[in-house]
């Protein structure tokens, strides 16, 4: 026993903690009580200190002859080695330089699509764009075609994901540009417009490029909708070589692209000319055919191998207020619907009050403000800061004079004589509780706001029920289809479901992503093959937000294209495009932005030089539009500290730590890395021979 | 002639002895310390590296031998050799057999214990000679210590003599009585504290404390110079170990033949053994401590033991 | 009649090159036979301009700068300055990588206590224990390298949350080891603190009174070895600290003993931090979202303080609105906890100076800066 510890006053044992602060739960006490150990101890007094004082001089004998038994822990040089741990910061590599033929696009057919995503993001070889596009559209592979020039091969490789890339490109909430890597250095690549220019340099050869698909396979499905999932999945089947045979509502087909995107986004001959190309591709569409009402959906269960319940979202959710049933309270999607077909909704001149802060009210309030409404205003629960539509989309709302009423909700619509006269409103406190739940709370105090048209864009719904008469499908209490999330199956055998009857209200891209979930299903069920197998669900994606960059002296080639828009005043007459697209050449420039994120190939951006705190990196490139080769790399390793900042800003991960720590003092007398040092072979150089391997983390 | 001619060869093979008893030294410690701190030691050079030493000499002995432009060059440079005929010649007067040592005279245990103390003037002027700061203070330290320690270390041999009733080391060897263990177990303790002392080893090493004085009175020495008060110190560990298992166990505990050589070989490395084993283990005294434990502790149970051993051999 | 010529102190240089001035310390001592006079301690030797070469760097490239302060415990300058950072520029913290510098910066603190024990021991001529000391701080540089990839400047702390997140199973590697822990701490206690020559080297030596303590701006072990109870994660709780609980150790007599056991008894206390936030640790994000490469705070200033192993220490960033840092300062607990050393040192052999000197527990390069 060691005499040390005579006094008593070191606690060790935790659950001898007088005052219990150190349980495992967190503990205000723990703050507020302070407790104290001293360190100070003494030996005893008299004979027994004396034989402490002894005894202390043979425990420490003891101590140091136990060690000598123990075995040793350092190594047998050289007949051991260290293993390194895989995030060993040693020299640095360089693994390659830009070359066409090292970067490649994504190659998989629909069916095992996602499996070499999962491949590509277990590898960490991901691209962050493809990674955060719901669909996982190759955009790297986009910029790779259109920097070359091969605009119509940028489209066909975006259309294997995105069935509609023209339409896409005017419209999608581009998650993909929020995850790119150029957020952090300066400003994303522009995918978006990139899409639309892929989509102009195709139609060009359009005569040329569209072809029948070939129909390779027996069987026939139906598709019960025409909206982007429907025909997402639709054109995943063709390319299987399935008949595929596509049941449309309305007279034309698109679904909510059609009937709710407004034309100022989305011009329709965008959209048709598209879904031409896919009907010349071999689809057939039937429109102006409801099924369930003008053909029972037995029919279609009977009559092909499987049918795709792609109908979407359809009707608007109503607040049941007091007033609500007065006249000039209209719902969001018929308004839409309206205004976008016949550009005329008999509210001209009049006072508009939409109620919602998300896409849906955005897009009726600047149609209303297209079709004549004198004054348009929204109102939301939300504050300014966290309304659910895009901040683009509240941007140009705003230019064009809509007029933004946050943090009120409603309460009652003021009428008159079954008219609509104006709305009580009633002020928000909170939307969200402290989860993050929906659970607002409202604060005593009211307003009123006077309008002659109240629209409710508060939600949407899907009205299934004479759809599924006769189906053998079941509709839950609240009318909603269930359905398997993960593989898009219904209760019925081959009948399926996809876009948003699925997801509930989202992104166009979203509604594609889960076609082509469904169609991988469909071609699973239709081949036999278990549909399970490999398969997850694939949960919506979260967007990084990005803060401010500092731009200021960086070169106006490496900043980003910027979009032209049509003046606000001037674009909020009529149903003209607000987005004018970018020109041929800012297209390829656009393009040659990109930084070939993941390809491990050096593409002479120079964020490594920009983030080394020692000044030791050196890059030189060649800054003209049509050459992106790098001139010179130079890695001063006299002043590398090994920080390991610039691996971690290299976009590409062609900067990689290398466990040949020796080498970096071997070459401490060569002063510089250079081109050609850096690329050494895989196997080794000759100061250490193989490249150091790392063993497993934490074993 | 014929005996100046012996003493040669007897010169001669006591280099060899004393040059191999410091390589086996400075092994042996590099190995139990290693072990101690959970290292190998030596390994590369020889089997489990016995000829990391050989090759450490080597090293030094081609090493440049660097002379501080301040110091007294003939006294610097002569000092090591100071240093270690005394010590070395501390070997010619250990009994390695019964009735057996190199130079037998009457009072050869007192030649032990004395000349070796001459070691204390060399360190001194060594220390000084550099016209260092650390060095002059290391010589001092040592020659303080060296006269201190001296006296217990002394008067615990005396015991011996007491008891055996000649100052011969090979009388003593002969006249061991295994009681002696007992009744000289005190004077043994106070022998192999006051060695430890005597050969500057850890926790009495404050003439060359590292931490203090970088490395005391041979601070501004290197090459071949620094290696001989190397050798100095671990052929006085050696030493003090066969001179302490020769006589406070008489030899191999008094028995003959090869298992006597066989006990006395044993006990000598393990005294050599319990001198590092210490070493690793404890921190260093400070001088004053280091003072006080010399004049009250080690010289009183001395002259106890002495007295003891008196009325023991009175009886 | 004592003569003049041979009553003078002799002037004794200790250092820059010396083993116990811990690196490149400098103490020019007057001695009066073997007792100090006067001990000056003269710095410099290791002033690289750090706080005048983060005035040319991005927010982002003076982390690995602060590595190179404390480079016994690199993860306290990193954490301190990314807190100052984050405060200038409005960034939150994810609790993941809140608990995540929890966990590392109480390893940091064996790490840097098993450094500063050691060295108590070598000082002291006990080279064992140093060597002891330092299998206990190996232990945990290597679940450090597991951690970054780096086993002395880390650069792990950034702004915004840590560089890496915890590879798989290396959460349990450190509950391990800190079960282990203990044990060697223990066998640390006995060799070197119940040691009869330790204590006779160590104890009454640079005595410090309470007052003292606090009238000389002393922080850390130091402070606490005299008994005041000043340590930042009780008085400014920052971070998740409140959530943990912890005793704080003190001495009662002020000596060279009482600090070095301090640190001793402060790693049993770090252990059981870090065995509470490993379990209190969420899922989640380590970085937060969307912080640009190049940080620009707005036009002010932020004060941050951490209790690092040395004491308290504070960054003051000054910003003019740019992506580089106007001014930062470090206020570096060894840097007035060894000016001490000329206080304490005198009247004491000079074979006490290491003692003391070691029992402030400098680290020159946060010294110098």
């Amino acid at each position: 026993m060691s005499t040390a510890d005579t006094d008593g006053t070191r606690r060790l044992d935790p659950d001898l903690d007088p005052d219990g602060s150190c349980g495992t739960a967190p503990s205000a006490t723990a703050a507020a009580h302070p407790t104290v150990v001293h360190a100070t101890n003494e030996y005893s007094s008299g004979v027994r200190g004396a034989f402490e004082r002894c005894a202390s001089l043979f425990v420490g004998l003891g101590i140091t002859a136990g060690r000598m038994r123990a075995r040793p822990k350092t190594l047998r040089y050289p007949f051991e080695r260290l293993t390194l741990s895989p995030r060993w910061r040693g020299a640095l590599r360089l693994t390659g330089l830009l070359g066409t033929d090292e970067v490649s696009t994504i190659q998989a057919d629909c069916a095992s699509y996602n499996a070499r995503i999962g491949e590509m993001a277990a590898a960490g070889g991901l691209p962050p764009c493809t990674g955060n596009c719901p669909a996982n559209v190759d955009a790297r592979g986009q910029a790779l075609y259109l920097a070359k020039g091969m605009s119509a091969e940028a489209y066909e490789l975006v259309r294997l994901r995105n069935v509609l890339p023209g339409t896409m490109g005017r419209i999608c909430h581009y998650p993909c540009e929020s995850a790119c890597k150029r957020n952090h250095y300066d400003e994303p690549i522009a995918i978006r417009p990139l899409h639309r220019v892929a989509y102009e340099g195709f139609q060009q050869v359009r005569a040329e490029r569209v072809r029948p698909l070939p129909v390779t396979r027996g069987q026939r499905v139906a598709v019960i909708g025409s909206g982007p999932s429907g025909l997402a999945a639709a054109f995943d089947l063709m390319q299987q070589g399935y008949e595929v045979h596509c049941f449309e509502k309305e007279g034309k087909p698109g679904g909510a692209l059609y009937s709710g995107v407004p034309a100022y986004r989305l011009p329709r001959d965008i959209l048709h000319g598209e879904i031409d190309d896919l009907v010349a591709m071999g689809l057939r569409i039937t429109s102006g055919v409801e099924v369930g009402v003008d053909m029972p959906i037995r029919h279609l269960i009977d009559e092909y191998d499987a049918v795709l319940i792609a109908t979407g979202l359809q009707s608007s959710r109503m607040l049941p207020l007091p007033g609500a049933d007065a006249e000039g309270v209209m719902g969001a999607l018929e308004f839409l619907k309206v205004g976008n077909l016949t550009g005329d909704v008999g509210i001209s001149g009049k006072r508009v009050l939409v109620v919602g802060g998300g896409n849906v009210a955005v897009d009726c309030a600047r149609v209303a403000l297209r079709v004549g409404a004198s004054q348009v205003q929204m109102t939301s629960l939300e504050s300014m800061d966290e309304l659910p539509a895009h901040p683009w989309e509240i941007e140009e709302a705003l230019d064009e004079g809509v007029v933004a009423l946050c943090a009120w909700g409603p309460h009652s619509v003021m009428a008159e004589d079954g008219c609509v006269t104006g709305m009580r409103m009633q002020s928000v406190v909170s939307v969200f509780d402290a989860h993050g739940r929906f659970a607002p709370q409202f604060a005593d105090e009211y307003m009123e706001v006077e309008a002659d048209i109240v629209l409710f864009a508060i939600g949407q719904a899907s009205d299934l029920h004479r759809l599924v008469e006769g189906s053998g499908l079941e509709l839950t209490e609240r009318g909603i289809l269930p359905v398997d999330r993960t593989l898009m199956t219904t209760q019925a055998d081959g009948v399926f479901a996809c876009g948003e009857v699925v997801t509930g209200p989202g992104s166009a891209i979203g509604s594609i992503a889960s076609g082509h979930e469904a169609a991988v299903s469909i071609h699973r069920y239709l081949q036999g093959i278990d549909l399970a197998e490999g398969r997850a669900f694939r949960p919506d994606l979260q967007c990084p937000r990005y803060g401010d960059v500092d731009l200021e002296g960086l070169q106006a080639t490496r900043l980003r294209a910027k979009m032209p828009m049509a003046h606000p005043e001037e674009r909020a007459k009529d149903f003209r495009s607000v987005e004018l697209g970018i020109t041929e050449a800012e297209g390829l420039r656009e393009a040659q932005r990109c930084l070939q994120c993941e390809s491990g190939v050096c593409v002479g951006c120079a964020f490594c030089a920009r983030a080394c705190p020692d000044y030791a990196i050196d890059v030189e490139r060649v800054d003209d539009p049509d050459n992106r080769h790098v001139a010179r790399y130079d890695l001063d390793l006299t002043k590398c500290c090994f920080c390991g900042l610039c691996a971690e800003q290299c976009p590409t991960g062609a900067l990689r730590h290398t466990a040949q720590y020796e080498l970096a003092f071997y070459h401490r007398d060569l002063m510089v890395f250079d081109k050609q040092e850096m690329q050494r072979p895989e196997e080794g150089s000759r100061a250490t021979g193989a490249d150091g391997c790392a063993g497993g983390g934490c074993d | 002639m014929r005996s100046y001619l012996f003493g040669v060869l007897w010169g001669f093979a006591a280099a060899i002895l004393i040059a191999l008893t410091a390589l086996f030294g400075v092994w042996w410690e590099r190995k139990v310390a290693g072990r101690m701190q959970m290292r190998f030691g030596p390994q590369q050079a020889g089997p489990a590296g016995v000829l990391q030493t050989l090759a450490d000499t080597v090293k030094l002995v081609v090493k440049e031998d660097i002379t501080p432009n301040l110091a007294d060059v003939p006294v610097f440079k002569l000092m090591p050799y100071l240093v270690f005929v005394p010590s070395a010649s501390a070997f010619a007067v250990i009994p390695f057999a019964n009735g057996w040592a190199p130079f037998n005279t009457e009072a050869s245990a007192l030649f032990f214990l004395a000349v070796p103390g001459m070691g204390a003037l060399g360190m001194l002027l060594a220390g000084w000679a550099s016209h260092n700061t650390y060095g002059s203070l290391g010589g001092v330290r040592a020659a303080a210590q060296l006269v201190s320690y001296e006296l217990p270390r002394t008067l615990s041999v005396l015991s011996l003599v007491v008891l055996a009733g000649t100052t011969s080391a090979v009388g003593i060897r002969g006249a061991w009585q295994w009681w002696w263990i007992v009744v000289l177990a005190p004077a043994f303790a106070v022998y192999f504290i006051s060695s430890i002392a005597e050969v500057n080893r850890g926790p009495f090493d404050l003439p060359e404390a590292e931490s203090e004085l970088v490395a005391g009175y041979f601070v501004d020495y290197s090459g071949i110079r620094w290696a001989i008060f190397m050798m100095v110190e671990y052929s006085g560990i050696v030493a003090a170990s066969l001179f302490g298992a020769a006589t406070f166990l008489g030899g191999g505990l008094g028995i003959p033949g090869p298992l006597g050589v066989l006990l006395f070989v044993a006990f000598t490395v393990a005294f050599t053994t319990m001198m590092i084993w210490v070493k690793w283990s404890f921190p260093r005294l400070r001088p004053d401590q280091l003072m006080s434990f010399a004049w009250k502790v080690l010289t009183p149970v001395a002259l106890v033991q002495l007295l003891v051993a008196g009325v023991v051999s009175a009886l | 009649m004592p003569d003049q010529e041979f009553n003078q102190e002799l002037v004794v240089n200790v250092g820059p090159q010396h083993p116990s001035t811990h690196g490149v310390g400098r103490i020019l001592l007057n001695l009066d036979g073997d007792i100090v006079r006067k001990a000056e301690l003269i710095i410099g030797h290791l002033h690289r301009g750090i706080e005048k070469m983060a005035e040319n760097r991005t927010y982002l490239q003076v982390v690995p700068l602060t590595d190179r302060l404390d480079y016994v415990g690199s993860m306290y300058a990193n954490w301190a300055y990314c807190r100052a950072v984050e405060k200038a520029a409005a960034i939150d913290v994810p609790e993941r990588a809140e608990y995540l510098r929890v966990i590392v910066c109480e390893m940091q603190r064996i790490a840097s206590h098993m450094m500063s024990v050691g060295s108590s021991g070598a000082d002291s001529g006990a080279f064992t224990v140093f060597v002891y000391a330092f299998d206990l701080r190996e232990r945990i540089v290597e679940l450090f390298e597991q951690l970054c990839g780096a086993r002395l400047t880390y650069s792990y702390v950034r702004p915004g949350g840590v560089a890496f997140d915890a590879p798989d199973g290396w959460a349990d590697a450190v509950l391990a080891e800190m079960r282990k822990l203990p044990t060697g701490l223990e066998e640390l206690d006995k060799l070197l603190f119940g040691n009869v020559i330790a204590r006779g080297r160590l104890k009454g030596v640079g005595i410090m009174s309470t007052e003292q303590a606090i009238a000389w701006g002393a922080t850390g072990p130091v402070a606490r070895g005299s008994g005041v109870a000043l340590d930042i994660r009780r008085q400014d709780a920052y971070s998740v600290y409140p959530r943990i609980g912890f005793d704080v150790v003190v001495g009662d007599n002020g000596d060279a003993y009482d600090r070095a056991r301090c640190r001793l008894l402060e790693c049993f206390e770090s252990v059981r931090i870090i065995e509470q936030a490993i379990t209190q640790m969420p899922e989640g994000p380590i970085l937060t979202d969307g912080i640009p490469r190049l940080i620009a705070p707005p036009k002010g200033d932020a004060y941050a303080r951490i209790e690092s192993a040395r004491g308290t220490l504070g960054v003051y960033t000054v910003s003019d609105g740019g992506a580089k840092p106007y001014r930062v300062h470090f206020r570096s607990p060894a840097f007035c906890n060894v000016s001490l050393i000329s206080r304490l040192a005198p009247s004491h052999v000079l074979s006490d100076l290491g003692v003391i000197l070691g029992s402030l527990d400098p680290v020159f390069g946060e010294v110098d800066r």
